[in-house]
């Protein structure tokens, strides 16, 4: 089904890349955590009261309740979005497209290996990315959490969260593997892969900040994502991570059939 | 069954581009080679042949294998030189050629250590750092290394040095030898003279000329019957300028090289000179 081989090579070129951004995350989560304390809160609950639009924009609202909705207020608006988005964009733009471009995708597609199985190998690598950084978002945000407050942390309400989280980015990766796969030049791959998500992170931010923005809501697949319904355990949340992920798996499908069929001009 | 068959292969790519209605066909153990100037559609008819490209009508074959609905049955048998190499830049050649051996499971019976040595290779800079014509030798290794049946080769000594022009020609005549075919684009006559034997000229998308390379010569010369004053000079003559003498008169013949009979067919057309010498 995959090619091992591939595989491996490219894993090795996502170390870099995993590296970094699990650096940039881990210096976030652990410092944002370590700052939840009853009396810090007032003091951002503050900001928001000074500042609501821009606070609210970047997903941060006042009284989180617990260290969970803290979390998510602080963590789960802005950095843990972002950042794995960042992956995907540069990762599945690098798979494919950069491949087709330059023209180095003559070694992969002549020799006896189907074009579906190429498809799906560097699919699996994109996936496995994203993958390994929620389980590392989650398994950092444990220790910290434990570390600090031991016992604040409701552990299932987590998991699902992350999984959101999860479902999430699968659907972000599958744009940017979409493009990837359906442009054979670097800089439209890049304005779609990357344009598309990041228009869509824009009209989420204008959708918090409420009054009748609000409505833009509707236009986002982000709103699909909805961190404070999924730890409270509502089954509207619970949809959008299923439409997420059946979103995600639809966008694998087209990308492997366009690339299955499409002329390459290498 | 032929071992590569083109029927009817049209790509419009607007604009006068593309190939329109090439047909030909290249036996089990020939060389075929395949001529024309820059943009003349040879790089197009070979990406059909790879099935990299899907014809927009007609159809090509290897073995009677679909090249394109089959593409992955036909790569299994072929070797393939790029028009132009470019391999991942991030590894050095080593690397690559391990990763093609894995990754076309060659396993034990690569040829890689061999032709290394052939062409003098020291595969170990990185491929980015590499010079054209190195590039081109690892692109070389890269097509041979698996032993293939069927060799496609689009301009395969473009950046090589003329010593190893030669030995790559030599490369080709062995390959040949054990019942290899081989398909070789190329603007340098030399090499196809030297090596195939059936040619085949396009031009502008079209196929104008396709005839074995002794056809193609013996149709493109003349002799010339020349009356000397006496014996003395007709033989003199004759040692000079290759003659057949009977008496004081010497038939000479002038064999046009592959280079001139190819101006014929391109002669009308002043676009196409800068491309061809």
């Amino acid at each position: 089904m995959i090619s091992m081989t591939l595989y491996k090579r490219e894993m090795k070129g996502s170390v870099k890349l995993l590296v970094i951004f699990g650096a940039v995350i881990t210096l976030y989560v652990s410092i944002i955590i370590s700052m939840y304390d009853p009396e810090m809160m007032k003091m951002l609950d503050s900001f928001v009261d000074a500042m609501p639009e821009l606070m609210a924009a970047v997903g941060m609202k006042a009284n989180a309740a617990d260290l969970l909705g803290f979390m998510v207020s602080y963590l789960y608006g802005f950095i843990l979005l972002v950042f794995p988005m960042l992956f995907c964009i540069l990762r599945g733009n690098a798979l494919i497209a950069k491949y087709v471009d330059k023209g180095s995708m003559t070694a992969l597609v002549a020799a006896p290996v189907k074009r579906r199985t190429i498809a799906l190998t560097q699919l699996s690598v994109l996936l496995s990315g994203i993958l390994l950084l929620v389980f590392y978002i989650t398994i950092l945000e444990y220790i910290c959490a434990g570390s600090g407050f031991p016992g604040e942390l409701d552990l299932s309400a987590l998991l699902s969260l992350n999984f959101g989280l999860l479902c999430l980015h699968l659907f972000i990766g599958g744009i940017c593997f979409l493009s990837s796969c359906i442009f054979s030049d670097t800089k439209y791959s890049i304005a779609a892969g990357a344009g598309i998500p990041a228009l869509m992170y824009v009209l989420q931010m204008l959708a918090n900040v409420g009054g009748n923005a609000e409505k833009i809501k509707y236009c986002t697949f982000f709103t699909l994502f909805d961190p404070d319904g999924i730890i409270v355990g509502e089954s509207n949340a619970a949809a959008g991570a299923f439409l997420l992920f059946a979103g995600a798996v639809v966008l694998y499908g087209i990308g492997i059939m366009i690339f299955d069929k499409k002329d390459l001009y290498i | 069954m032929n071992a590569i068959q083109i029927e009817n292969l049209i790509r419009d790519y607007g604009g006068g581009k593309g190939v329109f209605d090439v047909s030909f066909h290249v036996d089990h153990g020939e060389a075929f080679g395949f001529l024309g100037p820059n943009g003349a559609g040879k790089t197009t008819t070979i990406r059909h042949l790879m099935g990299f490209i899907r014809p927009q009508s007609g159809k090509c074959t290897i073995d009677g294998i679909d090249c394109w609905s089959g593409r992955d049955k036909v790569q299994a048998r072929l070797g393939y030189i790029p028009g132009e190499i470019s391999f991942f830049d991030d590894i050095s050649g080593t690397e690559f050629l391990k990763f093609l051996e894995e990754y076309r499971r060659i396993g034990t019976c690569s040829r890689k250590a061999e032709l290394l040595e052939r062409f003098e290779l020291d595969p170990t800079g990185r491929i980015k750092k590499m010079s054209k014509g190195t590039k081109q030798k690892l692109g070389i290794v890269a097509a041979f290394m698996h032993d293939p049946d069927i060799l496609i080769l689009d301009e395969p000594t473009s950046g090589l040095d003329p010593l190893m022009q030669s030995r790559f020609v030599n490369l080709v005549a062995e390959e040949k030898e054990h019942g290899k075919t081989i398909l070789m684009s190329s603007h340098m006559f030399e090499e196809v003279e030297r090596t195939c034997d059936r040619i085949g000229i396009i031009r502008k998308g079209r196929m104008i000329a396709v005839d074995s390379a002794a056809a193609l010569h013996e149709r493109h010369t003349r002799s010339y019957t020349v009356t000397l004053e006496n014996e003395t000079a007709a033989e003199a003559f004759t040692a000079d300028f290759d003659g057949v003498r009977s008496g004081i008169r010497v038939t000479v013949a002038a064999k046009q090289s592959l280079e001139e009979i190819f101006m014929n067919y391109y002669g009308g057309d002043k676009n196409d000179q800068h491309d061809i010498i």
